[in-house]
């Protein structure tokens, strides 16, 4: 089988235009990779009908861009026409939107061919993809350990090399921290700058939708293909139209660098530390300034978190109640039996505890102690973000503070998901940019990633950061080619 | 162990419209309470500003034109409803005791 994907984006490109290779062979080698590694689960549903006529359909097009033609997987809990986006719960089980999330419009409108939906945490909560109703996907590097998530299956068939591109949304962290345990770039747009009309809501005020990929300059060009105003998403931001990849490979001397302290405490495991470290004494000696600082409340982050999210999680997924979508519970006594065990049965464990936490909190005067005074107290930290980027290009830390460990793991502690995130929610909370980069591995060779923040729209400058560490590390990052040294 | 009464579970599965056995109450008890212990926190932050964040961009949002269209067709609609009848959708009868 040729292994075409495995080439670089400006390889298959030059293939694909010089007609040494159809997209057909593109996709076939998807489906064969993802028929061989099944047991990763990274994908809820595969489109292989409509993959395979897209592919025959752009035979007899120009090819007019680097993205043509390049298979790409989809979280599955952005909304496809005709196609079954799930998000991983038995309450969609069986269903097919109608209509296109505007991200899927911008990636067909590139002839990008959409191989499947991928695994993910039911709804998108949870930090390890087990939370999800079709079995959790598997870390490539080791098997039987958490891919992360919850978008778990894209960061999974990225890192095994089965498809070159997916989607992923990031709601408190869930791009960028199953990115760090895969071993893949990952990006976390600055809030409004990806249209999330056609993601299914979870955190209205913090969700976006980012690019997952293997390197980071195929991960700007998908950024390339999915930003830019929508007029059905009014946190959509009208900017003037970029292009990521263009302060990639530029020399970083004089960059102005901050660590909080706070990334670098005793709650990040020491291996995980000393290899940040190793970046930090690479990026001074290299030109640019490294200082520690301090931002306020990120060790209440994971509060607010819980508070923001789990309130707004029960607002948005009231619509989910046996009559207007999904799963319906068929023998009701009344119709507020079929509201109730319609939730009940639809919805699993982790879904329904946060649903019922958020009710509770937004419930009479509890919307002000609690709601209220988390938003009080985000508005702070943004404001502390900002102060910092006053003085500071950038800033950086580790994505998480432990690598990836044991499926099953952690399932009896309800707690145990939002901590996974505590170094990556903050950037949520104040909508800020944030990227993963893999920087090294544990002892137990298992992925460790760097996270990198920049102020809101300064994706471009986090891109240059992450590629000069790229090319500096040089590091082997393909799971398989490691498991047969 | 510190645990909510079954009548506070009760209260806040009513809340959130959701149906829980007496086997799920035993574990709510234990696990909501960790959870609310875990919000409580919020309470003992000081010194922050009283203003809150609307948004998380700088941006003023841009409202559209405000311009009937059609956007999807009921024929696709059709396609998510389990029964229907010409352009009706049959739901299951509900008559309240």
């Amino acid at each position: 089988m040729s292994k075409y994907l495995s080439l670089s984006i400006k390889e298959i490109n030059e293939l694909l235009k010089t007609k040494k290779i159809k997209p057909i062979d593109l996709v076939n080698e998807a489906f064969e990779e993802i028929e061989s590694n099944k047991d990763l689960n990274c994908f809820i549903t595969l489109d292989k009908e409509n993959a395979y006529n897209k592919a025959r359909e752009l035979e007899n097009k120009e090819v007019d861009n680097i993205l043509f033609g390049i298979p790409i997987a989809i979280k599955d809990n952005i909304i496809t026409k005709h196609l079954k986006t799930t998000c991983a719960s038995k309450m969609l089980e069986n269903f097919v939107p109608i209509y296109d999330a505007t991200v899927i419009e911008k990636i067909n409108s590139k002839n990008m061919i959409i191989i499947g939906k991928t695994n993910m945490d039911e709804f998108a909560m949870g930090s390890t993809s087990q939370t999800s109703y079709f079995g959790p996907p598997t870390n490539p590097w080791n098997k039987n350990m958490i891919a992360g998530g919850s978008s778990g299956g894209s960061a999974s068939c990225i890192s095994a090399r089965l498809v070159p591109f997916a989607l992923g949304s990031d709601t408190g962290g869930s791009i960028r921290q199953p990115a760090s345990y895969c071993g893949i770039v990952g990006m976390k747009p600055t809030y409004g700058r990806v249209s999330r009309y056609g993601l299914v809501a979870f955190a209205s005020s913090l969700d976006q939708i980012g690019p997952m990929t293997t390197n980071v300059y195929n991960n700007a060009l998908l950024l390339n293909a999915i930003v830019g105003f929508d007029e059905h998403d009014l946190t959509s931001v009208e900017r003037k139209e970029e292009d990521f990849t263009r302060l990639i490979g530029e020399d970083i001397k004089g960059m102005k660098i901050a660590v909080p302290n706070f990334f670098l405490s005793d709650i990040i495991s020491k291996e995980i530390k000393e290899n940040v470290e190793k970046i930090i004494e690479l990026l001074k000696e290299n030109g640019a300034t490294v200082d520690y600082v301090d931002i306020k409340y990120l060790d209440n982050a994971v509060n607010l978190y819980q508070i923001i999210a789990m309130g707004e999680a029960s607002s948005n997924l009231a619509r989910f109640d046996g009559i207007k979508f999904g799963y319906s519970y068929e023998n009701p006594e009344n119709l507020e039996d079929l509201y109730r065990k319609s939730r009940a049965i639809g919805f699993g464990k982790e879904v329904k505890r946060r649903i019922m936490v958020g009710s509770y909190l937004l419930s009479g005067e509890n919307a002000t102690t609690y709601y209220n005074k988390a938003l009080s107290i985000r508005d702070d930290m943004r404001k502390s973000f900002k102060d910092t980027f006053q003085n500071y290009d950038l800033i950086i830390g580790p994505t998480t503070t432990s690598t990836a460990y044991n499926l099953g793991e952690g399932l009896d502690d309800p707690r145990q998901t939002f901590m996974d995130d505590i170094l990556v929610i903050p950037v949520n909370m104040a909508g800020l940019p944030g990227l993963n980069i893999p920087i090294g591995f544990s002892k137990k060779h298992l992925p460790i990633g760097l996270h990198i923040i920049g102020d809101s729209f300064e994706e471009a400058k986090m891109y240059k950061l992450a590629s000069f560490i790229e090319g500096k590390l040089n590091l082997e990052l393909n799971p398989l080619k490691e498991v047969a040294k | 162990m510190d645990k909510l009464s079954k009548e506070e579970v009760l209260h806040v599965a009513d809340l959130a419209r959701i149906y829980v056995s007496d086997e799920e109450i035993e574990n709510y008890k234990i696990e909501l309470k960790q959870l609310l212990s875990d919000v409580e926190k919020i309470k003992d932050v000081k010194g922050y500003d009283d203003e809150i964040l609307i948004s998380p961009t700088d941006s003023f949002l841009t409202p559209r034109e405000d311009v009937e269209k059609d956007t999807v067709e009921f024929n696709d609609i059709k396609k998510n409803i389990p029964n229907t009848f010409g352009n009706f959708v049959e739901v299951p009868v509900m008559i309240n005791e």
